[in-house]
C-alpha cells in the first residue's frame, strides 16, 4: 500500500495553556477530497494550519509521502485557501500567478498556468482588472485559482465559501468539484456546513472541542453518527434514551425532519408542546419530553388549537433512527 | 508689501541668484537625505511594532508616538550637547556641518515614519502574511508583500517625515548655525531675513519653501493616485 500524501500523526497543538487540537491520525492523499466538520471553535482552522504547516504544534508530526516533513517540504506540496480572499492589491492576473512567483516559476510558465485557471474558473475576462474591484464569488475565485494554478499535492481549504450566498457558494462548490476531479488533487475542505460535506467529500471526518472524534467514507459517517456530539453536527438534532421509542439501544439520534404529528404508523412518543417557531418552508416544533428538548420539522402548520403544555403523540420515521 | 515679495521671489528664482538656487538644494538634499534614513530605519522598526512580538514592545510603541510629537528644538539642543567639541562625540567635528543637520532631521523623522508605518502595516489583514506563506512564500518573502500591500500608506509617512524636516528650523539652526555657503537653507534664511527687516526677501524665501514643499507633495500624491488605480 502507497503511502498517503500527506498525513497528520500524534498531532497535538495547544494554545494558552489548554490543548485546542488532538489528532492521532488523518490521512490525506489519492485523489480524495476529505472534510472535516465540526461547529465553530471546534478547532478546524487550526487542523488545517497545523496541515500546512502554518503553525508549530506542540508535539506530533506532518508526514509527506510516509516520511516525517519539515516546513518547506509540507508548504512545497500544498496550497492553501483561507477563509476571507486575501487578494494582493494587483491585477487579478496578478494574484493568479502570485504563488507561482514565490515558487520561483519562470515568467512564461507562470502566464501560462495562471491563464489555464484564469480560463478553467471563469475569470479570463476580469484578467486585467483590480483585484480589489471584484465581487465576494469573484475574489473567491480567484483565490481558488491561485492555490490551483501552484499545482499543489494537496488543497487546503478554510470554509472558503462560508461568507457567499447560496447560490454563487452552489456553483463554486460545483467548479471545485470538476476541478479536483479533472486535476486528480487531494484535498481537505474545513466547513460547518454537513451538505457542503455532503456536496464535494469523499470521506468526512468530525471534529468535537478539538477532538477528532469520527473519520470514514462520507457516505458512512453523514449517516452514522457514533456518539451524541457527532448527531449533533450531522443534523440529528434529537438525541434521547432508546427507551423512550422502545428501541433497545442506550441512546439514539433521531433528525428532526424525521419526527412529525401526523404520519404512518411508526414509532411514537408522548412528548409536551414548548413552541412552535416558523422557519419559512417548514415548521419547527419545540417539545419536551422525560426532561429533554425534542425538535420536530414539519411542512405543515400544526393545528392552531394547540396551545404550549398540551400533550402531543410525536411519530419518529423507524428508518431515520440511528443508534449510538 | 506681498505683492513685492512675491515679485521679488520671482526675481529670484528666474534670475538664476546662485545664493537662492544654493540655499534651495541645499536644502532639498539636506532634507532628502534626512527622510530616507529616517525611510530606511522607519519602515523595519514599524515592522518590529506591528508584527514582533516582543516583551517591551507596547513601551517601544509608546515611545514612538511621544517621538511623534518631539519638539525639534528639544533634538537640536540634545545634539548640540553630544557633538559640542568638549562633549562625548565631540571629536567627529560634526558641529555646523551639513551632516549634523542631517543627523537632527533624521532623528525628528523617524518617530513619524516609524509611527505612521506601524499603523500602515498594522492595517494589512493579519491572515494576509499566512495566506501568502500558505501560497509557498518564505516568511521574508511573505513580510515583503505585506510592506508591499502597505505601500499607499506608507507613502504617506515619507510625506509627513519630508513636510516636517523640510520646514524645521529650530534644530537646523543649533546644529547647523546657518553659516552662509555652507549650512544656511531656507529656513534659516528666512529667520535671519526676517531680523534684519528684509522682510520682502524673507516672505520670498517662505514662498520658495512652500512651492518646494507642494511639488514633493504632489509628485508623492500623484504616485499614490497611481497604486491605487
Amino acid at each position: 500500500m502507497t503511502a498517503p500524501v500527506l498525513e497528520l500523526r500524534d498531532l497535538v497543538v495547544r494554545a494558552g495553556g489548554r490543548t485546542i487540537l488532538a489528532v492521532p491520525r488523518l490521512a490525506l492523499g489519492g485523489a480524495t477530497t476529505t472534510a472535516v466538520l465540526g461547529p465553530n471553535g471546534s478547532g478546524k482552522s487550526t487542523l488545517l494550519r497545523a496541515a500546512a504547516a502554518l503553525l508549530t504544534p506542540e508535539r506530533g508530526a506532518v508526514l509527506i509521502d510516509g516520511v516525517p516533513a519539515a516546513r518547506a517540504d509540507v508548504r512545497a506540496a500544498t496550497a492553501a485557501v483561507l477563509q476571507r480572499p486575501l487578494l494582493r492589491r494587483a491585477s487579478v492576473r496578478a494574484n493568479v500567478e502570485s504563488g507561482l512567483r514565490f515558487r520561483g516559476v519562470a515568467r512564461g510558465e507562470r502566464r501560462r498556468r495562471g491563464q489555464a485557471w484564469l480560463d478553467r474558473l471563469g475569470i479570463a475576462a476580469l484578467a486585467e482588472r483590480s483585484a480589489q474591484r471584484l465581487s465576494g464569488g469573484e475574489a473567491q475565485r480567484v483565490s481558488l485559482a491561485r492555490a490551483f494554478a501552484v499545482a499543489p499535492r494537496v488543497l487546503l481549504l478554510d470554509e472558503p465559501f462560508s461568507a457567499l450566498d447560496a447560490p454563487t457558494r452552489g456553483e463554486l462548490l460545483a467548479d471545485l468539484r470538476e476541478a479536483l476531479a479533472a486535476t486528480g488533487t487531494a484535498a481537505l475542505l474545513v466547513t460547518h456546513d454537513r451538505h457542503e460535506a455532503a456536496a464535494v467529500a469523499d470521506r468526512v471526518a468530525i471534529l468535537h472541542a478539538g477532538e477528532l472524534r469520527q473519520e470514514g467514507p462520507a457516505s458512512e459517517v453523514l449517516d452514522h453518527p457514533v456518539d451524541a456530539d457527532c448527531a449533533r453536527i450531522l443534523g440529528f438534532h434529537n438525541v434521547l434514551p432508546g427507551r423512550l421509542l422502545g428501541v433497545a439501544a442506550d441512546h439514539v439520534a433521531v433528525p428532526a425532519g424525521a419526527c412529525g404529528l401526523t404520519g404512518p404508523d411508526g414509532l411514537r412518543l408522548t412528548a409536551r408542546l414548548v413552541r412552535v417557531i416558523p422557519l419559512g418552508p417548514v415548521w419547527r416544533v419545540v417539545l419536551e419530553a422525560d426532561g429533554r428538548t425534542l425538535l420536530a420539522n414539519v411542512p405543515e402548520a400544526p393545528p392552531a388549537e394547540l396551545a404550549p403544555g398540551d400533550e402531543i403523540e410525536l411519530r419518529v420515521d423507524p428508518a431515520a433512527v440511528r443508534a449510538l | 508689501m506681498l505683492g513685492d515679495a512675491f515679485g521679488e521671489a520671482i526675481r529670484l528664482l528666474t534670475s538664476g541668484d546662485s545664493d537662492t538656487w544654493e540655499i534651495i538644494a541645499r536644502s532639498l538634499v539636506i532634507s532628502l537625505t534626512a527622510t530616507a534614513i529616517a525611510f530606511s530605519l522607519g519602515v523595519p522598526l514599524g515592522m518590529l511594532l506591528a508584527f514582533g512580538r516582543f516583551p517591551a514592545r507596547r513601551a517601544a510603541h509608546a515611545a514612538i508616538n511621544t517621538g511623534m510629537g518631539m519638539p525639534p528644538v528639544v533634538v537640536g539642543l540634545i545634539l548640540t550637547v553630544l557633538l559640542w567639541r568638549a562633549g562625548p562625540l565631540g571629536g567627529l567635528e560634526l558641529l555646523y556641518t551639513p551632516v549634523a543637520m542631517v543627523l537632527a532631521q533624521a532623528v525628528i523623522a523617524l518617530p513619524l515614519v516609524a509611527g505612521i508605518s506601524t499603523a500602515a502595516l498594522s492595517q494589512v489583514d493579519p491572515d494576509f502574511r499566512i495566506q501568502m506563506e500558505a501560497l509557498g512564500a518564505s516568511r521574508a518573502r511573505a513580510l515583503w508583500t505585506v510592506v508591499v500591500e502597505a505601500r499607499l500608506p506608507l507613502l504617506a509617512a515619507v510625506m509627513a517625515g519630508f513636510g516636517a524636516v523640510i520646514s524645521e528650523v529650530g534644530a537646523a539652526m543649533m546644529v547647523g548655525g546657518n553659516i552662509a555657503g555652507q549650512t544656511r537653507v531656507l529656513t534659516t534664511a528666512a529667520v535671519l531675513e526676517t531680523s534684519r527687516g528684509n522682510f520682502a526677501l524673507a516672505i520670498a524665501l517662505g514662498l520658495i519653501l512652500l512651492v518646494l514643499a507642494f511639488v514633493v507633495n504632489a509628485v508623492l500624491t500623484a504616485a499614490q493616485h497611481r497604486g491605487r488605480a
